[in-house]
């Protein structure tokens, strides 16, 4: 099982960003799919490529995650050991792929109707066996929150919500 | 928490827990009225057809950068019924920290009460101590008749002693203070 248990953070060096990025920018080329995201089960997207604009990624995450979510609870009472391995829903205009990666991630891919399923399913399926293998690899890198959130980060940061919340002048 | 190094980006999950009608939608729904769009997305409500939480409120907000890196806050609802314990579970995952809304009217301490039990076992089987989560209460609905007293309601609710807020969110009294505390237990973690 890759990842973290729930309620940790996920922290990735820049050179996991890298090859993450390059997994999704080949998944997005060879499938044809408008959107493909590498989310968290805790509803943040790690990291996307897209060829649409003004899409918010960050709400499509959210409910994502959340949709896959709610299917492993009906996995759980159906007496499934482990959460489904993907979800798909279809539209007329786009279709939702939902990947499984190691129960602690999740593959988002949009495509249109012009792509066919299967080949959607096999790429994803190949991407999210090189996530899993890297996510196993790097594990723990933790360590980077205390240097990310420094103290001055903390303080200005208390300034700014202060500020943005009219809390004080 | 998510960190972003590309972007330079760090994103906080906040989760507002509590019984059903006690205000927890009522929050979100007043943040989002009041600050600049520039600084949240929609509020994404999935509502039963009585207009109760289904699932979940989602409301994104960020703020500019600091240092260079960028932070955002991912605000959930949980909803409040006793049947969605199961999408509660869920919406919990991975929270960074939690308001837990109280009703403060006399007759919903049972159901205050419930809650809490049900927070406490939810973030057990999800691996996290409530111990361990930075959390506070929120005592809402303060300008009821029927509103207990702070102190009663202190020493029947808050056996953690963690930090509380009184709050009426409809007119938006206690709520901006509320989630400027959650966010300053994550930091100060």
């Amino acid at each position: 099982m890759s990842g973290q248990p729930n309620g940790n953070s996920v922290i990735l060096s820049e050179k996991s960003y890298q090859e993450i990025n390059t997994y999704l920018g080949d998944l997005l080329q060879k499938s044809r799919a408008s959107l493909c995201v590498f989310a968290d089960m805790n509803g943040y997207p790690v990291s996307y490529k897209t060829t649409r604009t003004a899409l918010n990624v960050d709400t499509l995450t959210a409910l994502a995650v959340n949709d896959f979510s709610a299917t492993a609870e009906i996995a759980k009472i159906l007496g499934e050991t482990q959460r489904f391995r993907y979800l798909y829903h279809e539209g007329i205009k786009q279709n939702l792929y939902l990947c499984n990666i190691g129960n602690h991630y999740l593959l988002i891919v949009i495509f249109g109707p012009h792509v066919n399923l299967g080949m959607i399913r096999m790429l994803s399926q190949h991407v999210a066996g090189k996530l899993d293998a890297l996510l196993n690899r790097i594990r723990d890198e933790k360590d980077k929150v205390a240097k990310y959130m420094d103290v001055e980060f903390r303080t200005l940061l208390g300034q700014e919500l202060d500020k943005a919340f009219g809390l004080k002048n | 928490m998510h960190i972003d190094h590309q972007k330079n980006e760090i994103v906080f999950k906040i989760v507002y827990y509590g019984p059903g009608l006690s205000g927890k939608t009522t929050n979100l729904e007043y943040v989002h009225s009041q600050l600049d769009p520039g600084l949240c997305g929609d509020l994404i409500s999935l509502k039963t057809s009585e207009g109760r939480t289904l699932f979940f409120d989602f409301l994104h907000l960020e703020l500019g950068r600091i240092q260079g890196k960028k932070p955002r806050f991912h605000l959930y609802t949980t909803a409040g019924q006793a049947r969605y314990a199961a999408s509660r579970q869920v919406v919990l995952q991975g929270t960074d920290s939690l308001v837990f809304v109280v009703d403060s009217q006399r007759g919903r301490l049972a159901d205050n009460f419930a809650s809490l039990k049900e927070l406490q076992n939810r973030l057990t089987q999800n691996g996290v101590a409530i111990t361990q989560l930075p959390w506070l209460i929120q005592y809402n609905k303060r300008d009821l008749p029927m509103a207990e007293d702070v102190a009663v309601l202190e020493r029947k609710l808050n056996i953690w002693e963690v930090p509380y807020i009184e709050a009426i969110a409809v007119t938006g009294r206690g709520v901006f203070l509320t989630l400027r505390k959650a966010i300053e237990l994550i930091i100060k973690k």
